[in-house]
């Protein structure tokens, strides 16, 4: 089958979702108004609807995860604070190192275990002493659930009280990084305002799993949401009659969480297949999500050499630790796209074996 | 129950019926992965526009500047702006912020503009220790705080050639500059070919939902988009947004010399209010500033809340002077009954005064 006629499997990330047919709807028909007047009442709703689900008193829309993440570091870093947070965090890898550059925050990394957990143990033993002159003080410590470099592994509220209890015991406020807290929540089948009742912040996304076109919802106290406000503006996120956007996220809140159930089966499915691969690891049991995160041996090649050798045959995935690849799945990958993901897999990977051995 | 004449800014302004059909079936794609068509065609068509290389989608005006003081300067450079700046005013000091330099101002006209004397005047000689190098100039075309004034091309020219003599790039904050395109009858690329980098808005007369677009050559669009991932503004299938921008383009820019038609309407019958002053001759787009008396009429913020409930939203400037915006929303009609309802309003306050 030629490249032109085979169909991609976009197994990239849950960002390339499109809008549902429901949401170009919604959006279509949004009420909208001046957002920076505070009147726009789609948005207004959504922030609210948000703040509800996650049992936090305010919201707000943001025009990012990237977004939310460093506008919770602006409202609570002072210049010269440390952040400590886990060493395959997100917002240390992959958000432009902004907490640092634009909040003037350090960042301190505890060890991320493979589920994506950080040991209270090392978060104390990491927090700065007070009083100290040499010495940044911790001002806040940040969590992410599900953890996109842990294979999209799920904390639990156990796990998130004992790091947000040493916290704030010290004295340093907790945000959490939930891009995908929804898939936590249905993964480990709790509600979401369980999963983040013990910090004091939490950022979502809606462009992921979600679906929606743009965005994310931070939410909290109506204080931190407040000041939030204000640095949001500062890094040009007040945007006008963005109702559009939100009537997308309201859409989302109301009809694509609980088929997020339907992704971490096709997650599930894919590493059982790829585990069948010889010359790839994963275990297959360890994936609690949508996301799946294999090793390729070396005598199948370097990853890009592999990433590269999959998109010619029409996979899509993206790049993760050395010699690792990563597959999310979500609602454009149904489980007919899962099986013909892992055939052309196989193919390419015992091709590359069998170039090598020669 | 009288309808509210809302003239506080054109940011008011709803999509059009063509936008919102344009949004629902706009052809989307990961734009961190580059791949939006429609916002790729967008920021193709405004470059164009602009006389520049390239073009990048940003959430706001005030994203696309800051993002130009991020690229342009270091920590510790120094930017000139004139004193009545929206950069300065109204961006939460952003640029310092966030970038780290130094704002120096020089004179504004009643205009808006700044002469390239004055630059020339302030452009720092960093050859001293103790002294910040000038890195960026950046201008505004029209003029938010000047009543929407205008620079000319050759205004233009002459302070970018001044900041490039001196080594810096000239940033304009075009968030109105079609409306300066309009009022000068030149094609906007006039006004903007010659500065480094420029960024319009969307979101104002122009009648979008969100956004602007930051326009200049493809190397600094390049380390713009770095900038704007950092600050937050990588957004994916924004192309629902972008495709209101193209609907714009095609359709919105004409139109707003009606809007300056409706803000000289509203200059000549403020003129006419006893109590209140403004330079009618000084209306060239769509922004009225007009001075209220405080001791015939009375505080400026009383006189917003006065005029509110009496059915007309106005903004304040600073001081005694408040701020009208028309945009497409204010007919000729809601000219004259806003005129009617200030009228009231003002000689109910001068009599109670």
């Amino acid at each position: 089958m030629g490249a032109e006629q085979m169909n991609v499997i976009d197994l990239r990330s849950d960002t390339i979702t499109h809008p549902t047919e429901a949401m170009r709807k919604a959006m279509s028909e949004a009420e909208v108004g001046d957002d920076v007047y505070g009147e726009d009442p789609s948005i207004n709703l959504l922030e609210q609807r948000a703040s509800e689900i996650l049992g936090k008193e305010a919201g707000l829309l943001t025009a990012s995860g990237t977004m939310s993440n460093l506008v919770a570091a602006l409202t609570y870093c002072h210049r010269g604070d440390e952040i400590i947070m886990g060493d395959q965090a997100h917002m240390f890898w992959n958000e432009s190192a902004g907490v640092s550059a634009l909040a003037g925050a350090q960042v301190r990394l505890v060890p991320n275990d493979d589920q994506g957990k950080i040991d209270p143990a090392d978060l104390s033993a990491a927090i700065r002493p007070r009083g100290n002159v040499h010495m940044p003080p911790t001002t806040l410590v940040c969590l992410e659930n599900t953890h996109n470099r842990c294979s999209g592994a799920a904390l639990t509220p156990q796990d998130t009280k004992a790091v947000a209890d040493v916290a704030h015991e010290a004295g340093a406020s907790v945000h959490m990084d939930g891009a995908r807290i929804f898939n936590a929540a249905v993964a480990l089948e709790v509600p979401p305002a369980e999963l983040v009742k013990d910090v004091d912040d939490v950022s979502f996304c809606l462009s992921k799993a979600l679906s929606c076109p743009v965005g994310s919802v931070l939410v909290g106290s109506e204080e931190f949401i407040g000041e939030a406000r204000r640095w949001r503006k500062m890094i040009g996120g007040g945007m006008r009659q963005a109702g559009v956007l939100a009537a997308a996220g309201l859409v989302a809140l109301e009809t694509m969480i609980e088929r997020l159930a339907d992704d971490h089966a096709n997650a599930r499915r894919l590493a059982q297949g790829l585990a069948d691969i010889e010359g790839l690891k994963v275990d297959p049991e360890s994936i609690q999500t949508n996301i799946v995160i294999f090793e390729i041996e070396p005598s199948v090649g370097t990853a890009p050499e592999v990433l590269q050798a999959l998109a010619d045959a029409g996979v899509k995935v993206t790049p993760s630790r050395t010699q690792t690849l990563r597959m999310v799945t979500h609602r454009q990958v149904d489980s007919a796209d899962v099986e013909e993901a892992l055939s052309r897999v196989a193919g390419v990977v015992g091709k590359l074996r069998e170039q090598n051995k020669a | 129950m009288m309808a509210l004449i809302d003239l506080r800014s054109d940011t008011v302004t709803h999509p059009t019926d063509e936008m919102r059909r344009a949004m629902a079936a706009a052809e989307v794609g990961d734009d961190v992965f580059g791949e939006d068509p429609t916002i790729n065609a967008l920021q193709e068509r405004a470059a164009g526009l602009m006389g520049q290389e390239a073009g990048l989608l940003t959430a706001s005006g005030t994203m696309s500047n800051l993002i130009a003081a991020l690229a342009w300067c270091s920590r510790g450079d120094e930017m000139i702006m004139g004193q009545e700046a929206h950069m300065f005013w109204n961006e939460s000091a952003g640029p310092t912020a966030l970038a780290g330099a130094q704002i120096r101002l020089v004179p504004n006209d009643v205009n808006g503009r700044i002469s390239a004397q004055d630059v020339a005047a302030a452009v720092r000689d960093s050859s001293n220790i103790h002294v910040p190098a000038t890195t960026l100039v950046c201008l505004e075309n029209t003029h938010n705080r000047c009543s929407g004034g205008v620079m000319t091309p050759q205004d233009t020219r002459e302070v970018v050639d001044v900041a490039h003599a001196a080594g810096a790039a000239v940033h304009l904050d075009g968030a109105r500059i079609f409306n300066a395109a309009v009022a000068l009858e030149v094609p906007a690329s006039e006004l903007t070919k010659d500065v480094d980098d420029v960024s319009f808005c969307l979101s104002k007369a122009l009648s979008c939902p969100v956004g602007s677009v930051l326009c200049g050559s493809e190397e600094f669009i390049g380390k713009a988009r770095k900038w704007r991932k950092m600050v937050g503004g990588g957004m994916r299938q924004a192309g629902v947004l972008a495709a209101a921008g193209l609907v714009a383009l095609d359709s919105m820019v004409e139109r707003l010399a009606d809007d300056h038609a409706n803000a000289r309407r509203l200059a000549a019958g403020l003129a006419n209010i006893d109590g209140l002053t403004v330079d009618e001759d000084g209306i060239q787009t769509n922004i009225v500033i007009f001075e209220v008396d405080r001791e015939k009429v009375g505080d400026a913020r009383e006189v917003i809340a006065a005029l509110r409930e009496d059915g007309v939203l106005v903004s304040h400037s600073r001081d005694q002077a408040l701020r009208m915006v028309t945009h497409r929303h204010i007919t000729a009609g809601d000219v004259d009954e806003a005129l009617s309802r200030v009228n009231g309003t003002v000689r109910r306050m001068a009599g109670a005064a």
